[in-house]
């Protein structure tokens, strides 16, 4: 029947119930499929959670979460009770340079190697932009690969 | 005060904020005008075979009732499918974690929640919902409902131009506001956000097994591209719980500052739009200035306390200038997502956070920014004519009795629904029932809970605690009067307008265009939203302040 002649709520049907099921197809599956396979085919460490591994090759979590370190030979995170997201990944340059008497007396490097390592891994900043931070992973993983011998057991235990 | 450097920082970001908004908007107008542009090519096929499938006649413009139904109806069709989704998402494809169905009252608020782009969240997204509701309700709503507002503010502007025979035809306007304007930009977004390193898989959650031992997950997904539409489109509502204090949704401060500007670029560019679409590019001053003024206000009061550098409720990354800033602006522009724990803000900043909910046009959200400026700018208009005796005229359209009840309904509608719930969620015991006390601590989350609903914000301190069938319902009714009683107003103001006639300018007319116009709008907007909320600000974050709390953690729940 031509289109004057249909109840009106029907005249109306089409065009609603139409709009919202073709913007469900377009927003909700085609534009984050797109992205997905763009971001999978170009950026795969990026797109898969930035994972960081010991040298062994043992997948051990993602640079951008907390890895819950408890043990007195690595830097640890803050109190994540404290913090926004609770999984926090990062210290500030005083927080982690309180740590480092306490890292050199249970591993035996020095602490100058410490804070070397401390000033070198700082994070955050660009141009005049942001405050520097350390991450405790990527601090951690380094100390690991830089000391097998003293980190040995964390290696191994896989 | 903050440092010279911070003010360095806030002032390049928003100068680039605006130099590109400037930039952008006459690309909005060239949209919304269908004038003939290189995209069509690529796009006007696509476009065309919707107009054709769905029997739009792509020419026909509407009056103010249909197009605000046909926007309604849309809506509510949306929220429909996602409801469906959400409900049951036990049974849908792309559910790796193997969740629930959501609860009919959580999901009724999540899906009202995010079509009017609100995106109060009353529930942790990791926790929740299945990769295929992420993308199929939440994407879907946020980039739908920012179309619906942008679609809504353009067909305000519409009503001012001398010519116009409607508002536009809201099928045709929806379609282009997303074909052309949100997937392009937030295809841009996403795929930076992606390379600055939020994820974008649909993996599934990735166990490990911590450096010490033991067992983590990593909680990965589509994120990249609901982080891009939930900033471009002044949505707010992330992927995580801790929205973006989660580092895989925002990692670093480079991503921070990214988010900031998406949220502020298209509020922002609609501020220059007005007056290059009704042919008087001078008549955006006041609205420009109006909106950066009191957001420069706003700035003003939250950065009065020294940030802290990190404190509980931030996040190391961003520390506290960052998060006081990111909370102006999320708010200013009726975000709501959120870089930090609100109950690690300083009170002061929460009422800036506050003056922009209130205010909603600093610039505001999206479309429905600039149609609260046009109103403010009405009532201005109406103020100074009292004041003048003389009958108060805008554009040489005569401001006419209706036309200011419209606006006065439109503006009082907020107060009613943000302060009339607030009093019966105490009442009630509901407030108790979460833990909220009788005092400012807790009168400011309750009070927020519903100025951020009303404002269609959807920044909050409830969080999962407001998971009650009390704060779902009373929140979700909140959400929807506050979308669409002032959009139908504005929209039958706007729609009055049509065919009236114009009176040519004399030399005592009222000059709209000029700074003093724009400084006594400003003025105006202060005294009005000031006089209605300052009983319930003092009482809130203002007694916070005196109290000499510096966040909300001690003392705000019920002991």
């Amino acid at each position: 029947m031509p289109e004057e002649n249909k109840p009106k709520w029907r005249k109306h049907a089409r065009p609603i119930i139409g709009m919202a099921v073709i913007s469900l197809l377009i927003c909700g599956l085609f534009f984050p499929l797109l992205i997905t396979g763009i971001a999978q085919a170009t950026m795969p460490y990026q797109a898969n959670g930035s994972r960081a591994y010991l040298p062994n090759g043992r997948l051990v979590g993602s640079y951008l979460i907390d890895n819950n370190f408890t043990e007195p030979v690595f830097f640890q995170a803050r109190n994540q009770s404290l913090t926004a997201s609770g999984v926090d990944p990062d210290i500030t340059v005083p927080e982690a340079q309180a740590q480092v008497p306490r890292i050199s007396n249970w591993t035996g490097i020095s602490q100058t190697t410490l804070l070397n390592l401390i000033n070198s891994n700082k994070e955050g900043t660009f141009w005049i932009f942001g405050s520097p931070y350390l991450d405790v992973l990527n601090l951690n993983l380094i100390l690991i690969q830089q000391y097998p011998q003293i980190y040995q057991k964390y290696v191994a235990n896989t | 005060m903050i440092s010279p450097l911070e003010i360095a920082e806030l002032v390049l970001l928003l100068a680039v904020v605006l130099l590109t908004a400037w930039l952008y908007a006459p690309f909005i107008v060239k949209v919304f005008k269908r004038t003939p542009s290189r995209v069509d090519k690529l796009l006007n096929p696509i476009e065309n075979s919707i107009y054709k499938l769905l029997g739009i006649q792509v020419d026909r413009s509407m009056g103010w009732k249909e197009y605000f139904f046909s926007a309604l109806l849309v809506n509510i069709a949306q929220m429909a499918i996602a409801f469906v989704i959400l409900t049951e998402q036990g049974l849908l494809p792309l559910n790796p974690m193997h969740f629930h169905g959501m609860s009919w009252d959580l999901a009724l608020n999540t899906v009202v929640s995010f079509a009017t782009n609100t995106n109060l969240q009353h529930y942790a997204g990791e926790m929740t919902l299945s990769y295929f509701s992420q993308m199929t309700a939440i994407q879907f709503l946020q980039f739908t409902s920012a179309a619906t507002g942008l679609c809504c503010g353009v067909a305000m502007v519409r009503g001012f131009i001398l010519q116009s025979k409607g508002l536009g035809n809201f099928y045709v306007d929806f379609v282009r506001a997303i074909t052309r304007i949100f997937i392009p930009i937030c295809f841009v977004a996403a795929i930076i956000l992606v390379a600055l390193g939020v994820p974008q898989t649909l993996s599934g959650y990735i166990t490990v097994q911590t450096v010490e031992g033991a067992t983590q997950q990593v909680l990965v997904g589509p994120v990249a591209s609901l982080v891009s539409i939930m900033q471009v489109g002044t949505n707010g509502g992330g992927y995580y719980g801790a929205n973006s204090a989660y580092p895989l949704q925002n990692p670093s401060p480079i991503t921070d500052l990214v988010q900031i500007f998406l949220m502020l670029l298209i509020p922002t560019a609609l501020c220059f739009i007005f007056g290059d679409y009704i042919g008087k590019k001078k008549e955006s001053l006041p609205i420009i200035v109006g909106a950066y003024a009191l957001f420069a206000i706003d700035l003003g009061i939250a950065f009065i306390p020294n940030p802290v550098t990190v404190g509980p409720g931030l996040e190391t990354r961003f520390g506290g200038f960052m998060s006081t800033f990111w909370t102006v602006v999320t708010t200013a522009v009726t975000t709501g997502s959120v870089n930090a724990s609100l109950s690690g803000i300083h009170p002061l900043a929460i009422l800036a956070a506050f003056m922009g909910m209130l205010i909603q046009s600093t610039p505001g959200g999206k479309g429905v920014g600039l149609m609260y400026l046009l109103m403010y700018i009405i009532i201005t208009i109406f103020i100074v004519g009292l004041m003048s005796g003389r009958t108060p005229e805008y554009l040489g359209i005569k401001i006419v009795a209706r036309d200011v009840k419209l606006v006065m309904v439109a503006f009082l509608i907020h107060p009613l629904i943000i302060i009339i719930p607030t009093v019966i969620a105490y009442a009630s015991g509901a407030a108790a029932a979460i833990g909220m006390g009788p005092n400012s601590l807790g009168f400011t989350q309750i009070l927020y809970e519903y100025t951020s609903s009303a404002a269609n914000n959807g920044s909050d301190f409830l969080g999962t605690l407001g998971n009650t069938p009390f704060f779902n319902v009373s929140t979700a009714i909140v959400i929807f009067l506050g979308r669409y009683g002032p959009i139908m107003c504005l929209l039958a103001l706007s729609g009055s307008m049509l065919g009236r006639k114009r009176a040519t300018a004399t030399e005592s007319s009222l000059k709209t265009s000029s700074w003093t116009f724009s400084l006594v709008l400003v003025a105006s907007i202060l005294v009005l939203v000031v006089l209605t909320f300052f009983p319930f600000l003092a009482l809130g974050p203002i007694l916070a302040y005196f109290q000499g709390h510096l966040n909300f953690f001690s003392l705000g729940l019920w002991v």
